[in-house]
């Protein structure tokens, strides 16, 4: 097996048991969000409620490939009690990141590190980051 | 010696072939598969998507190139006459590889896509009504979706769709109106892209030839492993790209029936298929057929380059090559049926098409297909561009594997081997 480094343990770990997904609808979530791409059929929807300007909450739900589920379980790690403008500076630079720019991410988020060889699956890393910009910027924080 | 004689030589010289295929020696044919690291130990199982290239065809667009090269149709010189020479000499083995009646018939398109465009557009939009039904399958390709519904919307025309039944095959009797005067045209594939069945597409056009209801076939997945005749089929239009018959990307096959061709309008306008350009359109006078379909400088290399893919399939023999990729799939469909999480999607009576597509509980077929890339099994997972069939299915995603003449035991077992690993890295 080459390259199966792409399914490395954290991002397995993150696909089989992922973090803050929920089953339901996203109904306690004040602002919610679609991201589908239909080429492959993944379709998620990332919920999150904000106080001020902080994110105290974030979940997700829906189908996909293990890449992108599991980036959508770190997604919600990486920014639960962030603040809007730092999540979005990060959604920045993960696009950048996965298109191969060497910027830095928080280490959190350094398992998908071997998907930036993979140009197939960039757009299942960045469904979730761009479902919760999209939610960000339509409430202006 | 003409290039087409000239080809076939070549072939059953190098492979001694006429009986059952022998898919050691016809790789050896296939240059990709000795001259790249990613390629040398490769199970190619995409070739639904499309086909290698052996040598012969290879070998033809570069004499085409060094040999013959000047403007198609347009030279008084002799090597301009030479070329044009060797272009319809293509159009002519085109025209025997389907038994079309004349070469007016034979049109060098830029794709099956293209071709379809091209009768959707160019013939049905000017004589489609309101109200009228036009026919496809549930398991067409988009390319033989897209455009008629296109038409259909613009002409306030119904798309109706041919349902499939639990065996994955056309519900004919559900349509009790396909052959009726409501209907303006049919288009259904011959053999699903997805799923491999294989439509009775000589039934079809027989029914509808009786209501003078015409009908375009898509041939893009069946000319492999199939011998078509499109006079025994009777079909108004019969379509498929050279691509995923070994030879080149970028030129494909439109044959228009004797009795249709005055019934499709040129949609290319352009060099090579004009009489007389006048100061309107109205007075313009448009080539013969085949050249008025052939708006611009004809594509000498694909053309030679698909003639070759011509005698190289005749050489093999699409009975032979029918076998040998039923026998393979069936193998294939076997084997992993033993797998609980693993849902085929492909009819068991449909497997001589070479296609098994299937999806798991648990793996997307994403990762699924990357894993297998991983271990050098190249398949297809996704749609397929099928998006109506997969919503039939309820899926978002299938795997499928495709096989080919130089596909083998070995293939069929990397691929059970992948999917043992996959399970594991997924369990
Ligand atoms: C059944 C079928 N029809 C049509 C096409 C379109 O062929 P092309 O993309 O070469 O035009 C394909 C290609 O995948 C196909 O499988």
């Amino acid at each position: 097996m080459s390259d199966s480094q792409l399914y490395k343990a954290q991002l397995l770990d993150h696909f089989k048991k992922p973090r803050n997904k929920v089953v339901g609808e996203l109904s306690t979530m004040q602002i919610v969000k679609r991201g589908s791409n239909p080429r492959c059929g993944d379709d998620i929807e990332v919920g999150f409620s904000l106080t001020g300007n902080i994110i105290h909450s974030i979940q997700f739900r829906g189908r996909g490939c293990s890449v992108c589920i599991a980036s959508a379980s770190m997604m919600t790690e990486s920014t639960k009690g962030q603040s809007a403008e730092y999540v979005k500076s990060i959604a920045a630079q993960m696009q950048r990141w996965i298109a191969g720019e060497d910027v830095n991410i928080p280490d959190m988020l350094l398992p998908l590190e071997a998907v930036r060889r993979h140009p197939a699956r960039k757009k299942c890393v960045m469904l979730a980051w761009h479902a919760l910009v999209e939610g960000m910027d339509e409430c202006n924080v | 010696m003409n290039s087409a004689t000239l080809s076939k030589t070549r072939t059953d010289k190098q492979s001694n072939l006429g009986g059952r295929i022998n898919p050691e020696r016809v790789k050896a044919l296939f240059p990709i598969f000795r001259n790249n690291e990613l390629t040398r130990n490769l199970s190619y199982l995409d070739n639904a998507a499309t086909s290698q290239k052996p040598e012969v065809v290879m070998q033809a667009m570069d004499d085409a190139m060094r040999l013959f090269h000047s403007p198609v149709n347009r030279g008084f010189y002799p090597l301009a006459e030479q070329t044009t020479t060797r272009y319809e000499q293509a159009r002519e083995r085109l025209k025997s590889f389907i038994g079309a009646e004349t070469d007016t018939s034979v049109i060098f398109t830029a794709s099956a896509t293209d071709s379809i465009n091209q009768v959707a557009q160019g013939f049905l939009l000017a004589r489609l009504k309101p109200g009228q039904n036009v026919w496809v399958t549930r398991m067409e390709h988009h390319s033989n979706y897209l455009p008629w519904q296109d038409v259909c919307e613009k002409s306030g025309a119904n798309l109706r769709i041919i349902e499939l039944n639990s065996a994955g095959e056309l519900d004919l009797d559900r349509h009790l109106d396909i052959f009726s005067d409501t209907t303006a045209m049919i288009a259904l594939t011959q053999t699903s892209n997805v799923l491999g069945t294989t439509n009775d597409v000589g039934a079809i056009c027989k029914q509808a030839k009786q209501m003078h209801i015409p009908v375009l076939i898509d041939a893009a997945q069946a000319v492999v492993s199939n011998t078509i005749n499109v006079q025994q089929l009777g079909c108004d239009f019969l379509v498929f790209s050279a691509h995923k018959m070994f030879a080149p990307t970028g030129i494909g096959l439109l044959y228009i029936a004797p009795d249709r061709l005055d019934q499709v309008q040129p949609v290319r306008l352009g060099g090579g298929m004009v009489d007389f350009a006048a100061d309107h359109i109205a007075d313009t006078t448009w080539s013969e057929a085949p050249h008025r379909f052939e708006a611009g400088s004809p594509n000498l290399v694909g053309a030679v380059g698909f003639a070759a893919a011509c005698d190289f399939v005749e050489s093999l023999g699409q009975a032979n090559i029918k076998t040998h990729i039923g026998e393979l799939a069936s193998s294939l469909y076997q084997q992993l049926s033993h797998y609980p999480n693993l849902h085929l999607v492909s009819p068991a009576k449909h497997l001589s098409s070479g296609i098994v597509s299937f999806y798991h509980d648990v793996i997307h077929a994403h990762d699924l297909a990357q894993i297998m890339g991983d271990s050098g099994v190249a398949v297809r997972a996704g749609h397929h561009c099928a998006q109506p069939l997969l919503k039939h299915l309820g899926v978002s995603s299938t795997l499928r594997i495709s096989i080919s003449v130089y596909n083998t035991n070995d293939d069929i077992r990397a691929v059970v081997n992948a999917l043992e690993y996959a399970e594991k890295v997924f369990a």
